[in-house]
């Protein structure tokens, strides 16, 4: 057989990229669950670990079912809310089908250019509530969950994490612990302009409202810097039509 | 014949090492070796698809029309890395990991090491063999990266595995997190197997 005419090039090559493509559809198919599984286990275990329910490693060592459950236990309540800062959706917190605002991507895009909005609040049994925060770092985005004390003017806790951060610069947002610790007990500027300061000597002055910059990561201190404030903003409306 | 097959094992891995004597998969052995788990996820990762595209290679050599033989192994080779994405990214333990890796798993496609061993070697070469030539290539890859990620892990961060094992005491030293250090380290290597072997080297 003539395996270099034009007919059997065509055919050839057209019946590998179905092959191919159908297999490949097939294990995304049967592998989907397991994957947005492991993701919302991961995005559960950043709230938590923002909210202190246990510590980082702790969480992160924990199977997938334990950390569902232990999120069902400790959850009081969770919805959304709307840019007029009224809730506009509720979310599921039973174990079986918890419902998590994960995709923070179209609702970043959405708070910047004015559109409607869902922005998920996570109340925990402990009082705190969680907010997710979502920017551009230096080279992909940055995302971490802030938990506001009762009363929401003070942090409790945070978590950051992101996608390809330069390691051992701005990586540290997430692997070093000394960072994200430093904003418990830091307070929310609402009202002010702005919220929020990420900056190079930025507690010197003794604001509360203020955390260092980490030195050689200029850009991803302020792609979260720029995160915090959007969100903190976002939610102003909301948390202070609460505390009225 | 067994001559020929330890010969086809043992070369890529050490006269004939990808990394080190043909200097091809330089990209990834930059960005993944600043921790060992990574590294080794990323060796075994590209040792199951340089094995496996080129075993399926081998099996489809007589059909494959000549002219688009490029585009028919890019096809195979893309198939297999998204394969091994997926259940990176499905596996409960491999999930942050997968995460680590980014789109470095996804760059296999356009390591040279794949491809030119499917050119090299499969196409003109039986199933096993060729199973045998990707697996090796892929672990002469993957036994430099090691080595690199050991090194940097070690003196960047102090840890082996995320475990501390140097004393707190010392200093992590930032310039071996970067990837130009890895340049260097790789330098050091390429430098050390040359002085080792010496048929390396050019007359």
């Amino acid at each position: 057989m003539n395996t270099n005419s034009n007919s059997y090039t065509v055919v050839y090559t057209t019946l590998i990229v179905v092959v191919v493509a159908a297999l490949l559809a097939f294990v995304a198919m049967k592998l989907g669950p397991a994957q947005e599984a492991n993701a919302k286990a991961e995005t559960l275990r950043q709230m938590m670990a923002a909210a202190g329910i246990k510590p980082a490693d702790a969480l992160f060592s924990t199977s997938n079912a334990d950390i569902l459950s232990l999120y069902a236990d400790n959850i009081a309540e969770a919805y959304t809310v709307g840019r007029d800062g009224r809730r506009n959706g509720e979310l599921s917190v039973l174990r079986e089908k918890i419902e998590l605002v994960d995709r923070l991507k179209p609702q970043y895009k959405a708070i910047k250019s004015g559109g409607e909005v869902t922005l998920p609040v996570y109340v925990f049994k402990s009082g705190v509530a969680v907010i997710p925060v979502y920017g551009a770092g230096l080279w992909g985005p940055v995302w971490g969950y802030i938990a506001l004390q009762e009363g929401r003017g003070s942090i409790a806790g945070a978590y950051f994490d992101h996608e390809s951060e330069t390691p051992g610069l701005g990586a540290k947002i997430k692997d070093e612990p000394a960072f994200r610790e430093k904003f418990a007990g830091k307070t929310v500027g609402w009202g002010e302009e702005p919220a929020f300061r990420l900056e190079k000597n930025a507690e010197a002055g003794g604001a509360t409202n203020a955390v260092d910059a980490i030195t050689g990561a200029t850009m991803t201190s302020r792609g979260l810097d720029e995160a915090l404030n959007v969100w903190f903003k976002a939610y102003e409306r909301h948390f202070k039509t609460e505390e009225d | 014949m067994a001559q020929k097959l330890k010969e086809t094992i043992l070369n890529p891995i050490l006269k004939g090492n990808p990394i080190t004597v043909l200097v091809l998969g330089i990209c990834s052995s930059l960005a993944v070796t600043v921790q060992l788990k990574g590294a080794l996820v990323m060796a075994l990762s590209v040792i199951a698809v340089t094995g496996l595209s080129s075993l399926v290679c081998s099996l489809l050599r007589n059909t494959i029309p000549m002219r688009v033989r490029i585009i028919v192994q890019l096809v195979v080779v893309a198939m297999m890395v998204i394969l091994v994405d997926q259940i990176l990214k499905a596996g409960e333990s491999t999930y942050a990991i997968d995460k680590q890796l980014s789109v470095y798993i996804g760059l296999i496609i356009t390591n040279c090491i794949v491809m030119g061993r499917i050119e090299a070697f499969a196409l003109g070469n039986k199933p096993i063999p060729s199973l045998l030539d990707g697996l090796a290539n892929g672990t002469g890859y993957g036994l430099i990266l090691i080595v690199v990620a050991f090194l940097r892990e070690l003196l960047g961060s102090g840890t082996l595995f995320g475990l501390q094992v140097l004393p707190a005491s010392y200093i992590p030293n930032n310039l071996v997190i970067l990837p130009p250090f890895a340049l260097i380290l790789l330098g050091c290597i390429i430098w050390a197997h040359r002085a080792f072997d010496k048929e390396l080297q050019e007359k």
